[in-house]
């Protein structure tokens, strides 16, 4: 009798709740209490700052060493440090690649690298072993020249693999445009890794790979005593006279104007579109969450913003679109994108362009910042779920300064988000006009891009983010080519004839006359050349020298206004004896000049051949009519210590003197300042006085 | 030889001593057949609901490729009492996130919430259930961004299509032999009455397992999956509660013989006429047969070997043979082979084939093991300017030396110790935990493999991993596919 009881009663409930209205919304229970842990945090001896969030749900712990120095400028060597990252691992003295590899394997282990960090995690009974293993990586890391070359195929092969990855590409295009003259704008190419020689990993290991600055972050199956012990046993011995290097570029540059950058993707069927701009602010700022919740309402994550609402939800462009802010103490930025068929590709650019002058223009809606704040708060709870969350707050805290119960109060700060604060960061930190829309796709798609760029122009990119022209191959050979311009500018057809000519033209001088937006002076520039390679230039105007310079084919001096005086460097005279002559051409080969002809690009309408030149770390480009063989143009690209710095001459308005063809009409551009200049005369071996020339 | 004993005892009584913390969970059947797994644990506030049902690309009609994801793009849509679009936003508002994802075999939904919305993602899911909702404007949008997500995974993807490739050659007459993602054309053809079948056929409580982790009362939590879960009809009654919501009266009448009026939707169970009552009966009393496919234990016929061109650099080798599905029992030392080929820096293929020999840029090798069969995939980026030929018989040469030589002793360790981490590691947090007691109850027909799975891997000896080696990985059949860069 007791079990049909019981058996009835357990039928009990159905027929209670068959009756279910299921329009009733379910109201939540009481809020759970969000309590965050404190870590604990300890400084060695040796300079390590030690943090521990225990957690003994699993039983794993991990040991995350990250060093505390800045990134560097890698100039023509970037991809040094991630090289170095891929290498730390490859054996230690005692230990060879690949005994390290099985003894890790053996525990079931994992110990992984980067540029500024070295990591273990492994099960708890296993952690002597994996810590013992770590530390002699750590303090012994040997870089054999094997592994170096090995490594360095295995990255040239993924490089070439990036020029079919769309979203490595757009990744490339982005850090390039967003970050000039940054360590965060440096993409490493087949020519930069070439450079990387193995001692400058070792180098770079002796200087990052110190305790100075440094964190051990330790999280898992682990308490503070044990801790102390395995430092104690593991990290004692590391130390280093070196000090963590502190930033030296951290200079925010913000974009001007809309700009399109293209990277081709041959076959694509969808675009990767990605529209962003550098913003200025840093870890812990006091817009920081205000600026994340207007992210999070404008496309960062989840189905609910406005990015996805419209181009996924409401028109079907796209899988997904987001936005994503990234606040970083070296250089921050925000952007907005995704993939997009390649017929929506415009249209998914103006919505974008279009979401971003809404949300400048008037307060969001009382459902989106409560969505979002609820949301965010939520995304905060789950991520303490993660032993790793924990530690990160506190290494936080402690490398930015920031308040220490700036995480205890996170849910607090949130709620506190008004609208009009949103609207403020908007105003503050977005903008539709001051963007770089960086687009991997399909090439036919390029027309309908032209029209958001301010200059109507799309720049092509490769697919490293570097800057390429539309070239055709060449037709001619790089020696016919020279040779034609020099029969040309000679107006000679034998070499003999030609020979005989130059031979005559033993001195040169000319009087041009310069102008400038900049400068509202009129200029005179005289310039004399004598053969072999004496050479002297002087620019001057209402009675003063603004420059003037001498070289007599051994040494020389360089005076300018800003200056003075100063003789010419052994590299400045190495590069002037290359160009010997008023037709440096004419002496390519005698001073072995290199030179590539590139190919055919279209310069304003016309095909020119383009000659590349490299001279150490300085390269130039010299483009000579494809119909006349005439040079039109050069560039030059100078390195210096930290700037790259661009010159143009442009030539035009050929005409004889003396049996020669010379330009007549020259622009002159370096950076924004652009010089004219008419040429007055052209005198053939006149003696000359240069005493004012030294 | 004392020695020798030595060391076999220790591994004998070490064995055991397993790194894991037992994992505790209550199960049981709701009357209508859904499966209910609740594991309690309340180290963070949150909880995680999820429903897997049992329905996957292999159930599709194979006019109607790419159905089961599709369909899982419109069970967001909105449902009887939730508006187009609202179905995310309530989560999110809510504080949470949620999620699906669709395979060959199932189609798994889940939310992640504050453990104070425990009700709400369980409302949530009874309404995805009971009665789902989608309109003309939800199938145009989502149909249109199934078709993007194609695009950006598989088409505009270096290697992206290989997957396909593989599958498509592996199978002859198995629904294997389609994506999930499956065909744009079968997408655009789709009828109203694909839709709605397909809801009827697999979005039924038999065919639906619950799984909850987390911050829970397992006592409150049973409440509340009796009142949202328990109260849907069992049977075909699901399907007949669902013409009634979504039929006109005349329609449902000439159907059912019943008028519309005889139910409350609100207490459907409880009709008011006598005949409604006879109605519901049989349709509560007629189960839903589940259409199941059959294990597939065809072999792949000879070697098939084939050159593919696409927008890639460096050409690619992707190779496979025929396994056994994963309830098989020699798919643990499969597993374990793998392992062996491709888990970890001193692998054999990471050794000889990246390191050592440099052919490769990665080269992987695993063990796609799906419910009705399973493929041994081995993969290979050639290195810049090594043709696939010398990457396939460095491949061959592995094979063949596991066939040969039984591995060491100290290899075989280091495998099992490697399979302890990987498995600790899987169930750290309780997302991975609901999805794992759900997995091993649908699949293996019982939760309680999530403790006792790494036991079975320990029971593998290395005579099995060379046993199966020598049978499944055959010379003369298998699938050998050439990706290189199209011709310009």
């Amino acid at each position: 009798m007791k079990n049909i009881i019981y058996t009835l009663l357990l039928f009990l409930p159905f027929c209670v709740n068959a009756q279910l209205d299921r329009s009733i919304v379910p109201s939540p229970g009481d809020a759970p209490q969000i309590n965050i842990k404190d870590s604990k945090v300890f400084k060695t001896e040796n300079g390590i700052t030690v943090i521990i969030s225990e957690n003994h749900k699993i039983p794993k712990v991990s040991f995350s060493l990250l060093m505390g120095a800045d990134p560097l400028l890698e100039k023509d060597k970037t991809g040094l440090s991630d090289m170095a990252g891929s290498l730390i691992t490859s054996g230690t003295n005692t230990r060879t690649k690949d005994k390290l590899d099985s003894e890790i394997d053996y525990i079931g282990a994992s110990i992984s690298a980067s540029a500024a960090s070295l990591r273990l995690s492994c099960l708890k009974k296993h952690v002597d072993k994996g810590l013992s293993l770590m530390s002699d990586v750590l303090l012994n890391a040997k870089f054999p020249q094997s592994e170096f070359d090995r490594i360095k195929k295995q990255m040239e092969s993924a490089l070439l693999n990036t020029k079919s990855d769309p979203s490595s590409m757009a990744s490339n295009a982005s850090s390039k445009v967003n970050f000039p003259n940054h360590p965060y704008g440096e993409v490493m190419t087949e020519e930069t890794l070439n450079n990387i020689s193995l001692e400058d990993i070792k180098n770079y290991y002796t200087k990052t790979f110190i305790p100075d600055g440094s964190y051990l972050v330790v999280v898992g199956d682990v308490t503070e005593a044990e801790t102390r012990n395995y430092v104690q046993n593991y990290f004692s011995s590391w130390n280093s006279p070196n000090k963590a290097n502190q930033k030296e570029t951290s200079s925010f540059i913000s974009s001007k104007g809309n700009k399109v950058f293209f990277i081709k993707k041959p076959g694509a069927v969808q675009s990767v579109i990605e529209i962003s701009f550098p913003i200025d602010i840093g870890v812990g700022s006091e817009d920081e969450i205000a600026l994340k919740v207007l992210n999070k309402v404008f496309g960062g994550g989840g189905f609910g913003n406005r990015l996805m609402q419209n181009l996924r939800e409401d028109k079907a462009y796209t899988y997904g679109c987001y936005s994503s802010l990234d606040i970083d103490e070296h250089g921050s930025m925000f952007s907005a994108g995704g993939n997009f068929r390649n017929e929506v590709t415009d249209s998914a650019i103006t919505e974008i362009l279009s979401e971003f002058a809404k949300i400048r223009e008037a307060e969001i809606t009382d459902k989106e910042i409560n969505l979002t704040k609820s949301s965010m708060a939520g995304a905060f709870a789950r991520s303490l779920e993660r032993p790793s969350t924990i530690s990160n707050f506190a290494a936080r805290i402690i490398k930015y300064n920031l308040d220490k119960d700036y995480y205890k109060t996170y849910l607090k700060r949130l709620n506190n988000v008004s609208k009009a604060d949103v609207l403020a960061m908007a105003k503050k930190y977005l903008t539709a006009e001051n963007c770089n829309i960086i687009v991997v796709g399909n090439e036919e798609v390029i027309p309908t891009l032209e029209k958001f760029d301010n200059d109507g122009k799309v720049q092509l990119l490769d697919a490293f983010g570097n800057v390429v022209k539309n070239m055709k191959p060449s037709d001619i050979s790089k020696e016919d080519l020279i040779c034609k311009y020099i029969s040309k500018i000679t107006m000679t057809t034998s070499s003999k004839e030609r020979a005989k000519k130059i031979k005559k033209a033993k001195s040169i001088l000319t009087v041009s006359e310069m102008s400038s937006a900049q400068m509202p002076v009129k200029i005179t520039m005289t310039t004399y050349q004598k053969a072999p390679y004496t050479e002297a230039t002087k620019v001057e105007g209402q009675g003063m020298v603004f420059m003037r310079s001498y070289f007599d084919g051994n040494s020389g001096n360089v005076f300018n206004m800003q200056t003075g005086q100063k003789a010419m460097t052994a590299d400045e005279i190495a590069s002037k004896k290359k160009s010997k002559g008023y037709f440096p051409e004419l002496y390519y080969d005698e001073m072995g000049v290199k030179y590539d002809l590139i190919g055919i690009e279209n310069i304003d309408g016309n095909d020119c051949y383009v000659v590349k030149r490299v001279d150490g770390e300085n390269q130039s480009f010299d483009y000579y009519d494809k119909n006349s063989c005439l040079k039109i143009k050069s560039l030059t690209i100078v390195k210096t210590e930290d700037k790259v710095n661009e010159s143009t001459i442009t030539y035009g308005d050929y005409k004889e003197v003396n049996g020669f063809l010379f330009p007549h009409s020259n622009t002159t551009s370096f950076g924004p300042t652009t010089f004219n200049s008419k040429v007055k005369e052209i005198i053939f071996n006149q003696k000359f006085d240069l005493t004012d020339f030294k | 030889m004392k020695n020798i004993f030595l060391i076999s005892a220790i591994l004998f009584f070490s064995a055991p001593l397993f790194s894991q913390n037992k994992i505790e969970y209550t199960e049981y059947d709701l009357p209508n057949g859904m499966h209910v797994i609740l594991h309690e644990e309340h180290a963070t506030p949150i909880v995680a609901i999820s429903v897997l049902y049992h329905v996957g690309s292999k159930n599709e009609n194979p006019e109607r490729t790419g159905f089961a994801h599709f369909f899982e793009h419109l069970l967001f849509e909105g449902s009887e009492n939730i508006d187009r679009g609202d179905y995310s936003n309530m989560v999110e508002r809510n504080g949470g996130t949620l999620n699906a994802n669709t395979s060959q075999d199932r189609t798994y939904y889940f939310e992640l919430l504050p453990s104070n919305q425990l009700e709400l993602g369980m409302w949530l899911e009874s309404e995805r259930l009971l009665h789902a909702k989608v309109d003309i404007k939800g199938i145009e949008t989502q149909r249109s961004v199934v078709k993007e997500e194609k695009r950006q995974r598989v088409d505009n993807q270096p290697y992206g299509s290989f997957f396909q490739n593989i599958f498509s050659r592996a199978f002859s007459s198995h629904p294997y032999k389609w994506q999930p993602i499956g065909s744009m054309e079968h997408l655009d053809a789709a009828e109203e009455k694909d839709y709605v079948n397909f809801y009827k056929d697999f979005y039924v409580p038999s065919n639906a397992t619950l799984s909850i982790a987390g911050d829970i009362d397992v006592e409150q939590t049973k409440k509340w999956v009796n009142k949202y879960f328990g109260s849907i009809p069992r049977g075909m009654a699901i399907n007949l509660y669902r013409d009634y919501v979504n039929l006109d009266s005349a329609k449902f009448e000439q159907l059912y013989k019943v008028s519309k009026n005889d139910f409350d939707k609100n207490n459907f169970l409880n009709p008011k006429s006598r005949s409604a009552k006879k109605v519901l009966n049989t349709y509560l009393n007629t189960p839903i047969e589940i259409n199941r496919t059959k294990k597939d234990e065809t072999s792949i016929s000879g070697v098939i070997k084939e050159t593919i061109e696409d927008n890639i650099q460096l050409p690619a080798l992707f190779m496979s043979y025929k396994l056994p599905n994963q309830t098989h029992p020699d798919s643990y030392a499969l597993d374990l082979l793998n392992q062996v080929l491709s888990g970890g820096n001193s692998s054999r293929i990471n050794k000889t084939i990246v390191e050592k020999k440099e052919l490769a840029m990665f080269a992987f090798s695993f063990n796609y093991a799906l419910e009705d069969a399973g493929l041994g995939i081995m993969a290979a980026i050639a290195a810049n300017g090594v043709s696939l030929d010398t990457i396939q018989s460095e491949f061959d040469k592995q094979i063949k030396r596991v066939k040969e030589e039984l591995i060491s002793q100290e290899e075989f360790e280091k495998i099992r110790n490697q399979y302890e981490n990987n498995f600790v590691s899987s169930n750290s947090t309780i997302a991975g935990i609901s999805e794992n007691l759900a997995n091993n109850h649908v699949y293996f027909g019982s939760a309680e493999k999530i403790n006792t799975e790494l036991a079975e891997y320990m029971k593998i000896t290395r005579e099995d991993i060379q046993r199966v080696a020598k049978k499944y990985y055959t010379q003369d059949s298998r699938i050998i596919l050439h990706y290189v860069p199209k011709a310009k």
